[in-house]
């Protein structure tokens, strides 16, 4: 059940980023990962995946959002769609970060961690 | 020599805090600039001196000082600019006000413009060595008080990225581990292991969602926060509250009473923030209810104060507990299996949001009868614009 489309998931949590992995092999996905920005970007020098899982709360704290500015503002890779996971919670509504938020807005989607099998490939069929 | 020094003086106490500080005078008179540099350097005092305020203030970056003697009466910057301008630019510095004519007044006056003692003119070695001398001690208090608030501060951002690193990433992975399970992607489980794995999912959900709430908490800038502040209106957004929570109250059987005027002044603030806010007071004063008890909401103006009351007819708190339950993680109940749920962080956010609107809580309550909480904030206007560097000083 091959559907050929490939995504690139960087994440530097190892187990979180099997768990994606199992999620998105079930449904017939294609998948590349990287365990950092640096390697992220590495593997888009060289390839050109369908779509981007991009968590932001890496070990350097806005190594996400740095990434996913640089893939929004490279000619070559902006047309990629970037979904965002984190686990930041703003159910407080305290993390109140406009700042930030701008740059989330630059991603297609943003999901939180945990994420529901069923809303990540909904979320993804709904983009590519 | 006046009274307040005559004690001291009569001792000839060493000045312990004198040796290696360093003291910069600020006088357009030389004499009175040799006269202490003279004495000070003589208890081995690093003295620096500058003949008017412009200069002396460009000498603080450069000289590091750790107290400022400074004559109120100078041609060009006065000397009360002058301590404006210290107070701002370097606020750890004792500053010392070298004065002719002492008048109450006076002195309120550069004590109010930050100054912390004051010298008459004409004075003698041995004042001006013993109110240096007081002033450093001051200095060295200060000092070891923001050692010890930044150690603090450590301490709070090593617990930050250790909650954020080694508590929430794997709680996370974990969750998403069983929502593969969950979800059949890793084959079949028999119903029995699915309804186990269902209820770890759930209760490790809520200990991710705690976890969240605290790291909320401990990493809010209220600073931050009210640069994006807009006016808003606060009898719209309790109104939403309610509104929100009518449902919970209806489903324990309370009653939610509201009463809001039309035409309230707006206040700058965050609606999410204020949402919050009363969601958690409101939250509170239906879960620390009776069965047909009731909650009235009040929205009123107060002078200058917006403010909205939360009374209950509940539980009420027990004085002894009052004093505490704004604490992080405080709760009246603190058995673990408290028949009421909660964390404990609600109140501290409360208050912490709330400050971060120039605003106050107070509450009343007696046990058994029902408690009231009340917020105040300045309305639109009204902020007091404190600089930032004191406002952080005031919210830490
Ligand atoms: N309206 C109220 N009536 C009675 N007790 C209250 C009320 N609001 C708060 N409390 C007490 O204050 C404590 C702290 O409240 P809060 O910080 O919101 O935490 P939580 O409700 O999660 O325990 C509560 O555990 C409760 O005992």
């Amino acid at each position: 059940m091959k559907n050929g489309k490939t995504i690139l998931i960087i994440d530097d949590d190892e187990d979180f980023a099997s768990a994606l992995r199992k999620i998105l092999a079930t449904a017939g996905y294609h998948i590349l990962t990287a365990g950092d920005a640096k390697e992220g970007m590495n593997v888009l020098e060289t390839t050109h995946p369908d779509l981007i899982l991009l968590d932001v709360m890496m070990e350097q704290y806005d190594d996400g959002f740095t990434m996913c500015s640089a893939i929004k503002h490279d000619d070559r890779l902006k047309d990629i769609p970037v979904i965002i996971v984190t686990a930041v919670t703003e159910v407080t509504g305290l993390k109140f970060d406009p700042a930030t938020d701008g740059e989330y807005l630059e991603a297609e989607a943003l999901l939180r961690k945990p994420i529901k099998p069923d809303e990540l490939l909904g979320k993804i069929a709904e983009l590519i | 020599m006046n009274d307040r020094l005559k004690d001291a003086a009569g001792k000839r106490e060493k000045f312990p805090f004198l040796e290696g500080s360093r003291v910069l005078v600020v006088d357009d008179d030389d004499m009175i600039r040799d006269a202490c540099s003279l004495s000070l350097s003589k208890e081995g005092c690093v003295v620096e001196t500058a003949e008017d305020g412009e200069t002396g203030l460009a000498m603080l970056e450069a000289f590091n000082p750790d107290l400022v003697l400074v004559d109120l009466k100078m041609p060009g910057m006065s000397g009360l600019e002058v301590l404006e301008e210290i107070q701002k630019r370097a606020p750890d510095v004792v500053s010392i006000v070298l004065t002719g004519f002492a008048t109450i007044a006076i002195a309120v006056d550069a004590m109010k413009k930050g100054a912390y003692d004051f010298v008459t003119k004409p004075s003698t070695p041995d004042e001006i060595r013993i109110i240096v001398a007081r002033g450093l001690e001051k200095r060295r208090l200060i000092m070891e008080s923001k050692a010890l608030k930044i150690a603090q501060e450590k301490i709070r951002r090593n617990m930050i990225s250790l909650v954020s690193h080694e508590l929430r990433a794997p709680l996370a992975a974990t969750v998403q581990f069983l929502e593969i399970i969950i979800g059949g992607m890793a084959g079949k489980v028999s119903e029995e292991a699915m309804e186990m794995i269902g209820r770890s999912s759930q209760r490790l959900r809520e200990m991710l969602d705690l976890v969240g709430r605290w790291l909320n908490l401990a990493t809010f800038d209220p600073l931050r926060i009210a640069d994006y502040f807009k006016p808003v209106d606060l009898s719209d957004i309790v109104g939403e509250c309610v509104k929100a929570m009518g449902h919970v109250a209806g489903e324990k059987g309370i009653e939610i009473i509201l009463e809001r005027p039309e035409n309230l002044h707006t206040m700058e603030g965050s609606r999410e923030a204020l949402q919050e806010v009363f969601n958690n007071l409101i939250g509170n004063a239906i879960k620390y209810n009776r069965e047909g008890g009731w909650v009235k909401v009040r929205v009123f103006e107060d002078g200058d104060d917006i403010c909205a009351e939360v009374r209950d007819n509940g539980k009420g708190i027990a004085e002894e507990h009052i004093s505490r339950i704004f604490d992080e993680f405080y709760r009246v109940d603190g058995r673990r299996n408290a028949p009421i749920k909660g964390s404990g962080l609600g109140l501290s956010i409360v208050q912490t949001l709330v400050k971060a609107h120039w605003g106050t809580v107070a509450v009343e309550s007696e046990l058994g009868k029902g408690s009231s909480f009340t917020v105040r904030f300045p309305r639109e206007g009204k902020v007091p614009r404190a600089s930032k560097s004191a406002r952080r000083s005031l919210l830490t």
